[in-house]
């Protein structure tokens, strides 16, 4: 599903951000990237989906290497990759469906597309992931007037639609507050195991990730420093992970993961 | 400093244009003669007396239609174009070397004066309403594509990733990322514009395209001043009514 090796990706001639020796992610894994601000998670995600280049090393995903592979092979990629992002990033203005149907884009008819014509395959798509994340009653309100929780399940139906092999998320819930964000999280762990993806994620609060993870990264200054199942990861490895920087080390806290 | 400089070139603006109190009070009875020649409008709808044009009002209907016309077409068209013209000129679309001669491009048109545009139509094309729809056309392209180049430039750029990480290809991407964002302002400047357009439609009689500045300057050569005041009125009415209707539709756009 997705192999990395010898990466090295830095923005400019900057040192690099993120320099990984080797990782492995196997089809239908669960799994959470942790750890301080600045330690390259979302730039590792962003390499996963082709929006960013290593300066070398392979990046291969679903097959296709992106580090080198060419504009149309990136594309069919693109298309079987889902990014949820932190600030959910739907089309103001338009509508719950409309924000879902936009998931379509990549597979419906490109031109018919533009008049807002989409096909009854679209439609059902569509449909199915507004009720999977359980947004029905809203379909036809503008995704701009709903909460934040709310328009991150339209995110998340967005995603869906795009019938994903690879779901990533960056930071998904760190813009909500922590019933919403057990909330979402919850729905992204249910989507992923009912259409059999793959889910990377990355997230700010380690109590989420022994929560809803099943596998833990920990990244720190661009490079791994902790890998393994969400059960074994102690307090310990977290102190070691986020080290005297306590600005970025929030406590554990067992009510959210409830 | 900067008041001194201000007084000096205003001063030379005085000078230079002989512009003074004493030469207005000169002009005053000039001025109330004409104005006296002016009253009442002719509101007349007789045809059997002679003179060289029928009655004013009979044919302002026409020629409130026709000015109408060439500023809705006209502002159709340069719409029309600047969408297109408007997304090439986005700094956020293209490379540098296509949005900047488009910018430029832009800037020219805007520069020349829409009666200067229409005097070239006229002369290239003949008399008539065609010169008037295209010279609106033209400086309609020049503003809007510029406006509309800055709506598509200061949409939310994490929207067009978001749809570009769906699969979705550049049209698709202008249509849903960008479009949503940028329409209700897009209809808003346009509106207003036509606005622009109607009042300078009005003038561009002066140089032969039809509607209703051309009714006024006939008038006013054959000396039929009552008309002119007449032809005057009705720009007036139908310029306030469609700055009515305008300001109402852009305050719902809001």
């Amino acid at each position: 599903m997705i192999q990395l090796e010898h990466i090295e990706v830095a923005y400019g001639r900057e040192r690099p951000v993120l320099a990984l020796e080797s990782l492995r992610i196997a089809p239908g894994e669960r799994v959470a990237i942790i750890g301080p601000s600045g330690a390259g998670k979302s730039t590792l995600l962003r390499c996963l989906k082709g929006f960013v280049r290593p300066r070398r090393g392979k990046v291969e995903v679903l097959g296709v290497n992106l580090a080198c592979s060419g504009q149309s092979a990136r594309r069919a990629v693109n298309q079987r990759v889902a990014l949820i992002y932190q600030q959910f990033r739907l089309v103001p203005r338009l509508s719950v469906l409309e924000n879902t149907l936009c998931g379509r884009l990549g597979h419906t008819h490109r031109w018919r597309s533009l008049f807002g014509w989409f096909t009854p395959e679209d439609t059902r798509a569509a449909w199915a992931a507004i009720i999977e994340v359980g947004l029905t009653k809203k379909v036809h309100q503008r995704a701009d007037t709903l909460s934040g929780g709310e328009q991150q399940r339209v995110a998340v139906a967005r995603a869906v639609a795009q019938e994903p092999e690879l779901i990533l998320a960056d930071e998904p819930v760190s813009s909500l507050d922590p019933a919403w964000a057990a909330d979402v999280l919850e729905l992204l762990t249910t989507v992923q195991s009912h259409h059999h993806a793959t889910l990377v994620m990355t997230l700010h609060q380690p109590e989420l990730a022994r929560g809803f993870a099943q596998r833990v990264i920990g990244l720190r200054a661009g490079h791994i420093v902790w890998d393994g199942p969400a059960g074994d990861l102690t307090d310990d490895n977290l102190q070691a992970l986020y080290g005297s920087d306590q600005s970025n080390y929030v406590p554990f806290r067992h009510d959210a993961t409830a | 400093m900067l008041a001194a400089l201000t007084l000096a070139a205003l001063a030379w603006s005085v000078v230079g244009t002989e512009t003074s109190f004493a030469s207005l009070h000169r002009a005053l009875p000039n001025m109330s003669a004409f104005l006296h020649r002016m009253w009442p409008p002719d509101l007349s709808w007789d045809t059997s007396e002679a003179r060289p044009f029928s009655p004013p009002l009979r044919l302002a209907a026409a020629a409130v239609a026709i000015t109408l016309q060439i500023s809705l077409l006209g502002t159709a068209l340069g719409a029309v174009g600047a969408v297109l013209l408007g997304l090439l000129a986005s700094e956020n679309l293209t490379p540098h070397w296509l949005h900047h001669p488009i910018k430029v491009f832009l800037a020219l048109v805007r520069s020349l004066p829409i009666i200067l545009l229409a005097l070239l139509f006229v002369a290239a094309i003949g008399l008539g309403p065609m010169p008037g729809v295209l010279a609106v056309a033209v400086h309609s392209l020049g503003m809007l594509g510029k406006l509309y180049a800055e709506e598509f430039e200061t949409a939310d750029p994490g929207v067009w990733e978001a749809l570009d990480g769906a699969g979705a290809n550049w049209f698709q991407k202008v249509r849903f990322a960008l479009w949503p964002q940028a329409a209700r302002q897009i209809f808003s400047h346009t509106l207003f514009r036509f606005e622009m357009n109607l009042r300078e439609s009005a003038v561009l009689g002066l140089v032969g395209v039809a509607g209703l500045g051309l009714w006024i300057e006939n008038y006013r050569r054959a000396f039929d001043y009552r008309s002119v005041a007449t032809m005057v009125l009705v720009t007036m009415l139908l310029v306030l009514a469609v700055d009515q209707v305008v300001f109402h539709a852009r305050r719902r756009l809001k």
